[in-house]
């Protein structure tokens, strides 16, 4: 499913719902469009283990069943993990995004490569140059990168980035990546969670806090 | 010879085990690697995957144009659904690579896969190629090629899949002849099931002799198998296909198949990427009656055959409930035409009721009627309408056998901008036998009049509108009554292209679209080829000519090379104009409608004479047997 877009995604969700007949709200305005938000848009190629939405309906469904009908709509490699009622007034979920946790697995990890990270994290700033509209545009990501650091495996490390994203501005996991020398393009990288803002600590939209979150990934 | 077979078999022997690689590593390496894995991936709702061990034939259902283009193909997805539902009976999707896979798979010397399980092509028993225009003949060639499949039927061995084509594309199939070794004339539901019961039949017998198989198969009605037949030259001049063996039939006649009753696909693939018609098709009924003389389609169609009310209604609740699709289209050739239409979309609509599904209703006739329909099934009626005048006069429109009036388009158009449409799109043809300078400033002309409504209509409703217009080029095709017209040259087509564009250069509610011209010769000179074109077509793939229909792949020049350097004078085709009596290349497939006719036809055109259509006036004697119609208007004199 990495290979699909967010809009491709957005679609087959929506048409899952349809075959489940699942009574989805619509959008008001001239060109209504069911009421199905992902929190945080995900890049063609990059896998996601925990992914959210906002839906709408028109009237309230049993979570388990709603979970266990759409299930069986969507393609394999979409698998619901959980439903949650959400208050009706609260801000969407797209809104509320923070930062996303990315990890990158690398079969082989140097000893130049932890210097690359370190190097990283002590620079005042990280400019990466974007494409615009017309031509590209210098950013700096450093502001953006929130924490980096790596976790030694039986047969790969485990590189846990910690990025901001959402409407504030982020940095991308592969933006961090190319500054590590060799095909780091083949570097299997997968989204594992994002993170909303909850008072001074950071939570997954599920509820749990990040630190509690990170040690039971390193654990893993 | 020796040395070539040695050769051979070690390529084989790379490709099984370039294929076992495929199926577990690197195809998911490619996948990271070009611009939309989308079109590779497969796994879509409603693809189909079946245990290896039960399967006996293994079909491959190639489409030799992008993912996108041929996802949004009907005849693709019936054959699809149709052949999976035989037991024993795997078919596979295989469409053309885009640039960037074809690249990969050129250097990596991986052979092009199918959809679903990363099978290569050489790996089928059967590649059905549908094949829809002359522009995608390149990527034939390319999609064979990199399949592992020799270009030519006669290098062929053992163990090699048989490479058949279907669809519109075969009706004229001779510069297609060497590489393929089969055709299917005609409804695909009809044939396809013979045609697999039959190679099953052969496998089993266990008779490895390609030639027997195919001769086996020449023998089925609507088959045609181009090696069996040879051109035959009188006095320099070509004077019919003779067959080789004794038995085979002189005329291969297209198989019709019975609408009501056949098979229609209610599990619909459901794209991931947006493709270009992303929606479910609802096939109303197969052909057309209208009679326009330019029109290939409303020939190979015929007869004219609805599905009723009660089947669409539950073929599309069917559709609908297994697709999620959000829209649904009634296809056909001329929408229309439909008997009880309204029936049907109020039918439609009552069963879509809550469901929140948009009908679609293309192919409409520019009349206030159709327009009264579409407002039945738009929930917003702004947007756009589209009507095809063709022609700018009704002395031209009479030629193409057009039945619309200056008045009914006016009214149309106007009644399209008050009911709150805010975009009209106009299709004309350039180039059309008998077209002088007053039918091109006729286009203007009735373009300005469509505008001057439009201002009326701007003051009363809306604020903005947009007029386009599309000019194409007429291109004539094998049994349509044009058949004998040459197509105007490249020259004439680009005058005429430009005088147009003055037309509309100071009009500014107006966009004036056209067809490029060379791409509208090359059409033609496919279109009513014959086999000498062949190594023109062999020479220009190599050359580099790919997926030619999209234009930033297109190149001309290569094209005048291949020709230059094959021997052939394109004009010889572009310009053909042949002589009644002459024998026609594609004279050995038989559409059911006579020649004769086709030829009273021409002759009316050249006098300006419409041809009533046959359900409302009865029968024109167009030859068909067993035409439904026909019991109907018996007591009509033809």
């Amino acid at each position: 499913m990495k290979y699909i877009s967010h809009l491709d995604l957005q679609r087959t969700c929506i048409r899952a719902l349809r075959r489940a007949s699942v009574p989805v709200a619509l959008s008001q305005g001239f060109n209504p469009q069911p009421r199905l938000v992902f929190a945080a848009p995900l890049a063609v190629g990059i896998e996601g283990r925990n992914e959210y939405f906002d839906l709408f309906l028109t009237s309230f469904w049993d979570g388990t069943l709603l979970k266990q009908v759409l299930q069986e709509q969507l393609p394999a490699g979409l698998e619901i993990k959980a439903t949650l009622p959400v208050d009706l007034h609260a801000g969407p979920l797209s809104a509320l995004v923070e930062a996303a946790l990315y990890v990158a697995l690398f079969p082989v990890f140097p000893e130049e490569y932890a210097h690359i990270l370190t190097d990283i994290l002590e620079a005042e700033e990280f400019i990466v140059l974007r494409a615009g509209k017309n031509k590209g545009r210098e950013v700096d990501i450093r502001p953006f990168i929130y924490n980096l650091e790596t976790k030694k495996g039986s047969d790969t490390t485990r590189l846990f980035m910690l990025l901001a994203t959402g409407s504030r501005g982020g940095a991308r996991p592969e933006e961090v990546l190319a500054k590590f020398p060799g095909e780091t393009k083949t570097v299997k990288v997968y989204r594992e969670n994002i993170f909303i803002q909850n008072g001074e600590a950071l939570i997954t939209p599920g509820g749990e806090a990040l630190q509690e979150y990170l040690e039971r990934l390193r654990k893993s | 010879m020796f040395l070539s077979r040695i050769k051979r078999s070690i390529y084989l022997f790379l490709m099984e085990v370039v294929n076992i690689y495929m199926n577990t590593v690197d195809y998911q390496s490619l996948l990271d690697q070009v611009q939309k894995p989308a079109r590779y991936l497969g796994k879509e709702i409603n693809a189909v995957y079946k245990p290896p061990g039960d399967i006996d034939l293994h079909l491959a259902l190639a489409f030799p144009d992008l993912y996108e283009v041929g996802m949004s193909h009907l005849g693709i997805k019936i054959l699809y659904a149709l052949s999976n539902n035989i037991p024993g009976v795997y078919a596979e999707r295989v469409f053309a690579p885009a640039w960037d896979m074809e690249e990969l798979l050129r250097t990596k010397r991986l052979p092009l896969f199918s959809l679903e399980t990363g099978t290569s092509l050489c790996a089928f028993d059967l590649v059905g190629f549908t094949i829809q225009y002359e522009l995608s003949y390149t990527a034939i060639l390319n999609m064979l090629e990199l399949g592992g499949i020799p270009l030519h039927s006669e290098e062929r061995k053992k163990g090699d899949p048989f490479v058949m084509g279907g669809g519109p594309g075969v009706f004229n199939p001779e510069p297609l002849a060497p590489f393929f070794d089969f055709f299917v004339i005609g409804d695909g539901e009809e044939i396809l099931p013979e045609l697999l019961l039959e190679y099953r039949r052969w496998k089993k017998s266990g008779d490895a002799e390609r030639r027997s198989f195919l001769r086996q198969i020449a023998s089925i009605p609507g088959i045609y198998v181009p090696s069996f037949y040879e051109p035959v030259v009188r006095e320099g001049k070509f004077a019919g296909l003779k067959p080789l063996l004794s038995g085979l039939p002189s005329v291969i006649t297209k198989r019709t198949v019975d609408l009501e009753d056949s098979f229609y696909p209610e599990a619909f693939l459901v794209p991931y990427m947006n493709i270009i018609h992303d929606r479910a098709m609802l096939e109303i009924f197969r052909g057309c009656t209208q009679g326009c003389r330019f029109c290939q389609a409303g020939i190979i169609y015929r007869p004219v055959r609805n599905r009723s009310i009660s089947r669409l209604r539950e073929l599309g609740k069917n559709i609908i409930a297994g697709t999620g699709f959000e829209e649904l289209s009634l296809a056909s050739l001329s929408t229309s035409d439909y008997p009880g239409i309204e029936e049907l979309v109020d039918a439609l609509n009552e069963e879509f009721k809550d469901k929140d599904v948009q009908l679609s209703l293309p192919s409409l006739r520019a009349d206030s009627f159709a327009l009264r329909l579409a407002d039945r099934v738009q929930k917003n009626r702004g947007g756009g309408v589209t009507f095809a005048p063709e022609a700018g006069t009704q002395r031209l429109r009479n030629v193409i056998n057009k039945k619309i009036t200056r008045e009914e388009i006016l009214g149309a158009a106007e009644e399209a901008l008050f009911s709150g449409r805010n975009h009209i799109k106009l299709y004309f043809m350039i180039g059309l036998p008998t077209e002088k300078e007053e039918d091109l400033l006729g286009i203007a002309g009735l373009v300005r009049e469509i505008a001057a409504v439009s201002g009326k209509a701007k003051k009363n409703k809306r604020s903005s509108f947009r007029i386009t217009v599309s000019a194409s080029t007429f291109v004539p095709k094998a049994h349509t009554p044009f058949q004998w017209e040459p197509q105007i040259s490249l020259e004439e087509i680009k005058r005429r292209q430009n005088l147009l564009k003055r037309e509309f250069r100071s009009n500014r509610k107006v966009n004036f679209t056209w067809h490029e011209a060379e791409m509208s010769f090359l059409e033609a000179v496919f279109a009513r080829g014959d086999r000498k074109l062949a190594p023109a077509l062999q020479k220009a793939y190599q050359m580099g000519s790919r997926l030619d229909a999209w234009s930033d792949e297109f190149s001309f020049s290569l094209w005048e090379r291949a020709f230059r350097e094959t021997g052939i004078n394109p004009d010889d085709y572009a310009a053909f104009q042949p002589g009644y009596e002459d024998s026609l290349p594609w004279d050995h497939i038989d559409t059911g409608v006579s020649k004769d006719f086709l030829k009273k036809e021409h002759l009316r055109a050249i006098k300006g004479e419409l041809t009533g259509d046959c359900r409302l006036e009865g029968c024109r004697g167009c030859g068909l047997k067993n035409c439904p119609g026909i019991q109907v208007t018996r007591d009509v004199p033809v």
